[in-house]
């Protein structure tokens, strides 16, 4: 498979504290990779460098066979790369219809006839979504708010989506629906790669998956042996899910 | 029953507030994007006025063809100086506070409109003194059963709502509405999605500052006098114009200049010497709204989502 991403030696401060100590980490074309580990472990710098909201003091962030090391999220974005924050980061005040076209917003001088077509696409994929579109998107429920978040990483037209938490603060049932929205973006071909301290669900559905601790990436393998190792799953990835 | 007297009063509530909601909007664009009140507002709705009357003395206006170009001329001119003015503060002033704690910027922008005063007094001839505002208008009114309407007014109450009309538009169905109501949000969710916010910011206080401008020349074909000191008065209306909308709040502060307005012109009719109580009258309201309503009339504790 095509190399979509590469992480070369990535280091990153946080003031004098090294959070991030020479990562380094892959996503082919099409794949699904799972990025795991505690609080504080690092995930979230790891995914604010790739999307550009920090810049490493050493190493390379190499995106769709370009390095971006220095580049502005939204040329790391027309690139094909889309998020799924922490939290979800929609925007509460502003409607379904525009939170879903901030989406788009690097392609805004592109044909809107494409966006239109993006935009029935994600509808089509959550009707619920479609049928609040002009509703504020605070006015959702939390599940709800999630698929919105994870149409408006769509309407990007990404390549990679990142998604960072996509289950934190969800009932399990949400959970479930998640996922198994994870699993449909998977098969339209979608990179994806997931933060999650929930590492059970992430492995269920993730081709490979990393450990993160303390900085320093411990454990690399298939998603389904890493699932399957009793040891790995007592030492790493705790009794969540 | 709605005599001709309170008719005539709705009227000069739209003129009044037709400015008052133009500067109220620059207020509020400047808070949602900076999170800054922005006292240099009130100057550079001052220098529309004086760039302005700049037009009108280099042009000749003679004839009624001529009296049309020259509005057009002075509000095109004030306009874009005005929003290059408006862009460069940011530029200059804020920008590079822009992390420093929200004082800071407060403090600069009071110090930005102290400069751009006192350099209107010190160097616009005869800068220190009111100075009087040619009007291309004959004064010809309209009666319409007794109610009385100048041409001004007609130009001015048109005008007003054409550009809240327009600016609606901006920011509902456009791209930079669309990127400012997102930093407005969360900032940084907005350069998530790729937004230049720099670029947006910039374009907001151009935005903002053009309309100030705007007012700024409605304000001298009204009141026929322009000082270099009338921008502090308009900067605490239209500051609390757009507090009595909710600051942030483009539609609210449109609705507040009007509400304002007619406040001011309730004062005037109903108390004895009520004018010379209506701007006494404004800070009262900034005082009331920022103790029991910081958020505005319309709406409740801003929601945030988890």
């Amino acid at each position: 498979m095509a190399e979509l991403l590469r992480l070369e030696g990535i280091v990153t401060y946080y003031g004098p504290i090294r959070i991030l100590k020479g990562i380094e980490l892959r996503v082919d074309e099409g794949e699904v990779v799972a990025l795991l580990g505690g609080n504080a472990a690092g995930k979230s710098t790891t995914m604010k460098t790739i999307l550009g909201l920090i810049t490493p003091a050493e190493g390379r962030v190499i995106f769709a066979g370009e390095d971006v090391t220095r580049a502005q999220p939204a040329a790391r974005i027309a690139l094909g790369l889309a998020p799924v924050p922490e939290a979800r980061r929609l925007f509460p005040s502003m409607s379904v219809y525009d939170n879903l076209m901030m989406g788009a917003y690097v392609r805004r001088r592109k044909a809107g006839e494409e966006i239109r077509q993006d935009l029935k696409r994600v509808i089509a994929l959550f009707p619920r979504v479609g049928e609040r579109l002009n509703q504020n998107a605070g006015t959702l429920s939390g599940g709800e708010q999630q698929m919105v978040a994870v149409g408006r990483a769509l309407m990007a037209r990404p390549r990679l989506i990142l998604m960072d938490e996509p289950s934190m603060g969800l009932a399990p049932i949400l959970v479930d629906r998640i996922y198994e929205i994870v699993r449909q973006i998977k098969s339209l071909g979608t990179s994806m790669l997931i933060v999650e301290q929930n590492a059970v669900m992430a492995l269920s559905v993730a081709d490979r998956a990393y450990v993160l601790q303390n900085g320093s990436l411990v454990i690399h393998g298939a998603g389904r042996e890493l699932l399957e190792s009793e040891g790995i799953r007592k030492a790493y990835l705790g009794g969540a899910g | 029953m709605l005599s001709e007297n309170w008719a005539q009063q709705i009227v000069n509530v739209a003129t009044i507030g037709g400015m008052y909601t133009l500067v109220a909007v620059g207020f509020t664009i400047f808070f949602g994007v900076l999170g800054l009140i922005n006292f240099a507002h009130g100057e550079v709705f001052m220098l529309g006025a004086f760039a302005a009357l700049v037009v009108a003395r280099t042009l000749d206006f003679t004839s009624t063809a001529g009296g049309v170009a020259m509005i057009a001329a002075m509000f095109v001119f004030a306009t874009l100086f005005c929003g290059v003015v408006g862009a460069a503060i940011e530029r200059v002033a804020f920008k590079p506070v822009r992390r420093a704690p929200m004082l800071v910027m407060l403090i600069t922008s009071l110090g930005v409109s102290f400069i751009l005063r006192e350099a209107v007094r010190e160097f616009f001839p005869d800068g220190a003194n009111p100075l009087a505002f040619p009007s291309p208008f004959q004064s010809a009114e309209i009666r319409l059963r007794g109610v009385v309407i100048s041409d001004t007014q007609i130009l001015l109450i048109a005008a007003s709502v054409l550009i809240v009309i327009g600016l609606y538009y901006l920011v509902e169905r456009t791209w930079i509405g669309r990127s400012m109501r997102a930093i407005a949000e969360d900032r940084d969710a907005a350069r998530m999605m790729g937004v230049d916010v720099d670029r947006v910011i910039l374009a907001a206080f151009f935005i903002g500052s053009a309309l100030g401008g705007v007012a700024g020349v409605m304000n001298g074909l009204y009141y026929l006098s322009i000082r270099f000191d009338m921008g502090w008065v308009m900067a605490i209306k239209g500051f609390t114009a757009a507090v009595i909308g909710g600051l942030g709040n483009i539609y609210g502060a449109a609705a507040g200049g009007y509400l304002l307005a007619l406040l001011e012109v309730l004062i005037v009719a109903l108390v004895p010497e009520g004018s010379e109580y209506k701007d006494v009258l404004v800070f009262l309201v900034l005082i009331l709204m920022l103790v029991f309503r910081p958020s505005g009339i319309f709406r409740q504790a801003p929601q945030k989502v988890g």
